[in-house]
């Protein structure tokens, strides 16, 4: 009796995991289907329209050839111009901000922190238009649109302190002590002992800082508007989906997904074990 | 050093008779930097008609134009981002137009431009670039509207006139048929078939009015059983795209897609004007909008700029241009149909799709100012006569919905708000449908005499509302009989008049 029912167990855990399988199975391939599908038309050489199948009749490189010689290159740059610089500026503001709400202790420390988190819940469109104006002023629109999105992307970055700050806090801050007792300096000490332990956390804000441009639409749209030199690969595309145009760049756009997606999925894949710690490591009161 | 001293004072003695020379030619002459916006597919064409002007225009005009690609479907969306960073001349499509007046982006052209430009222009186009009584565009293109285009191999060449066997083609070869009618573009062609209208009334800013539109009408409960006669139908497919390749045999859209069309079907390419359709044994003739693109020019600070920027507009919208334009894609064109009236008889601006629109274009309404919502708020039409089971009493509530959404957002005309219509339980309607009545002075009759049971209950109201309604209690007939109703609006007296 006790026996079988062992051995019922075991069957019962082997449905469910077949069961579950199945089911993630179905959910990954439905999940990875667009992708691939965007893989394959941008190897599809016989048409450049949307068409009705899904393996291409003739394989071939004309697409990104087509890519190489259209404007895409330019908004390419400008885009990873923006994505680097972003992420290289926001990430050092934002541990230093981190660092010096987590460490410091000042006046009005509190009130800050509160005055950022109510700015921080007005929706960033809301400021669209004043924006605009600045950066009209400032002469960082249209074909001087780079510069403008960094610097729009970078000035608020300061607000997003939340999760390194969590992070830090959980560092003990007898290690700070040791370390200023010892004759480091402020500055040493953030950058020897806190952010080696921090690696998590650095990582997952690098990343959140150069995804946020890479996929930048409504405002990259705004501030570049009409000014191919301006334009990132996202408002480049989009003006390949008129109704006049896409019949011939369909499978030109799909290659441009297929190099968009690139150093995105590349740096997601090299940094994925630091990315999912980072994401939970801030919620984790030490 | 002497030498040198002698080039520079011979360089300086070229320049300045250069400088004379070109200001013999007019007040215009000079060199102006331009920015220029134009679709991808006209960029290059465009630098070198620019080119060409600056040859050959004799006021010594010297453009330097930068020309940026921007979809002439966005230029307005661009412009009123920021007006005075935007294109100096821009290529745009038309329903834009009110948009860009409002937005102070496009330039109220002046007597001799305006005599220019209706002219030399076709009467559509004419109509596309006019806001009250004013002008504010060149018109570049007169070929903004959609026809079919079919597959041979499946539709025989007897069934391209009929709606109903077109589609029988496509279901017995289990293919489908494209046409865009969750779109208020292709949807209104089958209410203008039946005789509807729906037209905006600007003012002389571009602003809307009022909205004179009889969709929700006897007539358009016949264009809705016409399009409920295709979205009934498996065959049926939402969408104006190049979808030969996935499986249709006829798809409604331009002459934007020809060359790609051309491509997929090879020797099978059929194309045609939009078929008819059968409603009670009568035919009706699809209709269509059909509409231009226009060329903007941008106010300018300085009027010597705008004075040559609206001659190169002249010269790019001219026939010479648009001819050019009109070229097929293999000889440096873009087939785009011309609006010129002297380019349009060109043989050389021809193609099959060109053809194939010239002969839709007799059953269409050219587009006027549209309002922005209204786009919307007809597209649902089709939407809701798909999703009804094709009885009369569903598609005409489709109709009334639809009309009430459009009193919501925006007045009726006067007229419509002034006139009286009868509504009760009269003609098999139930206080749902306004049956029309015609004033003499201050006396209304109703246009139709209805046949009415003892009992009938019905009143008169004004402009559809309930704010003025006749008699305070609802009327009942007394006698059953066939009746014209009459009101005398002064003093609210209802009263019937039986019918010979």
């Amino acid at each position: 009796m006790e026996q079988k029912r062992h051995m019922g167990l075991k069957t019962l855990n082997r449905v469910s995991n077949t069961a579950i399988y199945i089911l993630l199975i179905i959910i990954s391939v439905v999940w990875l289907i667009p992708f691939v599908f965007i893989l394959l038309q941008s190897f599809r050489v016989e048409s450049t329209y949307q068409v009705g199948y899904v393996i291409p009749h003739e394989w071939g490189w004309q697409n990104y050839l087509n890519l190489w010689n259209s404007d895409f290159k330019r908004w390419y740059l400008n885009t990873f111009i923006i994505a680097l610089a972003s992420a290289v500026l926001i990430t050092i503001i934002q541990l230093c901000m981190s660092y010096t709400l987590s460490r410091f202790r000042f006046k009005m420390r509190a009130g800050l922190m509160r005055f950022m988190l109510i700015l921080g819940m007005f929706p960033g469109m809301l400021t669209m238009i004043i924006l605009y104006r600045v950066l009209s002023d400032l002469g960082l629109t249209q074909a001087n649109a780079v510069p403008g999105l960094i610097l729009v992307g970078v000035a608020s970055s300061g607000m997003g302190y939340y999760v390194s700050k969590g992070f830090f806090d959980t560092i003990p801050k007898s290690l700070d002590e040791a370390a200023r007792v010892d004759g480091a300096t402020r500055f040493q000490v953030l950058y020897k002992i806190i952010l080696p332990l921090s690696k998590p956390i650095v990582i997952y804000t690098i990343l959140t800082a150069f995804m946020g441009p890479w996929g930048d639409y409504v405002f990259a749209r705004y501030v570049a508007f009409g000014t191919s030199a301006g334009y990132n690969v996202a408002v480049g595309m989009y003006s390949w989906l008129t109704n006049d145009q896409i019949a011939r760049m369909y499978t030109t756009f799909c290659a441009g997904g297929v190099i968009v997606a690139l150093p995105v999925t590349i740096l997601f894949l090299c940094l994925q074990k630091y990315y999912v710690e980072g994401v939970t490591g801030g919620a984790v009161k030490g | 050093m002497k030498k040198l001293f002698a080039i520079i004072l011979a360089v300086a003695m070229v320049l300045s008779l250069g400088v004379f020379a070109s200001a013999a030619g007019s007040e215009l002459a000079g060199e102006y930097d331009v920015t220029v916006w134009a679709p991808k597919a006209a960029v290059d064409l465009t630098k070198q008609q620019i080119a060409d002007f600056n040859e050959s225009n004799e006021d010594g005009i010297i453009i330097n134009a930068t020309v940026e690609e921007v979809s002439e479907a966005d230029a307005a969306t661009n412009m009123i981002t920021d007006v005075s960073a935007g294109a100096d001349i821009y290529f745009f499509a038309q329903d834009q137009l009110s948009r860009l007046i409002q937005a102070g982006a496009v330039t109220k052209l002046g007597q001799g431009a305006a005599t220019f430009v209706t002219e030399n222009n076709s009467a559509g186009s004419v109509i596309a670039v006019k806001a009250g009584d004013d002008y504010y565009a060149y018109p570049l293109t007169d070929d903004n509207g959609y026809f079919m285009y079919y597959d041979k191999s499946v539709i025989p060449e007897e069934d391209v006139d009929s709606l109903e066997a077109l589609v029988a083609d496509c279901e017995n070869a289990n293919k489908s048929f494209s046409y865009e009618l969750e779109n208020a573009w292709y949807n209104a062609g089958f209410f203008f078939g039946v005789g509807c209208h729906s037209d905006w009334i600007t003012d002389s800013d571009g602003n809307f009015i009022a909205i004179d539109d009889d969709f929700n009408s006897d007539n358009g409960l016949i264009a809705a059983k016409g399009i409920y006669k295709l979205v009934s139908s498996p065959c049926y497919v939402n969408s104006s795209q190049t979808d030969f390749a996935s499986g249709s045999a006829v798809v409604v859209t331009g002459v934007w897609n020809y060359a790609t069309i051309l491509e997929q079907l090879g020797e099978n390419f059929g194309v045609a004007d939009l078929p008819s359709f059968e409603v009670d044994g009568e035919s009706y003739h699809i209709g269509s909008y059909s509409g231009c693109k226009l060329l903007g020019v941008k106010p300018q600070e300085d009027p010597v700029k705008g004075a040559a920027l609206n001659r190169l507009a002249q010269y790019l919208t001219g026939q010479e241009c648009q001819t050019e334009r009109a070229a097929s894609p293999d000889d440096g064109g873009m087939g785009w149909g011309p609006s010129n009236k002297a380019a349009q008889e060109d043989p050389a601006c021809s193609n099959p799709a060109l053809v194939a629109l010239a002969e839709q274009n007799a059953y269409a309404i050219p587009q006027p100012n549209i309002h922005g919502s209204w786009w919307d708020i007809a597209k649902v039409i089709t939407t809701d006569i798909k999703a009804s089971d094709g009885s009369d009493e569903a598609l005409k509530a489709a109709l009334q919905k639809y009309e009430d959404s459009i009193s919501a957002v925006f007045e009726m005309t006067d007229e419509v708000r002034n006139a009286f219509t009868v509504i009760g339980t009269v003609a098999g309607t139930n206080w749902d449908t306004d049956l029309p009545m015609t004033a003499d002075g201050d006396v209304w009759t109703s246009n139709d005499a209805f046949e009415m049971e003892a009992g009938t209950e019905f009143k008169c109201r004004q402009g559809k509302a309930w704010d003025v309604a006749y008699p305070a209690e609802n009327f009942v007939v007394e006698t059953a009989g066939t009746y014209h109703v009459q009101l005398d609006a002064v003093s609210g007296e209802v009263s019937l008049v039986p019918a010979e």
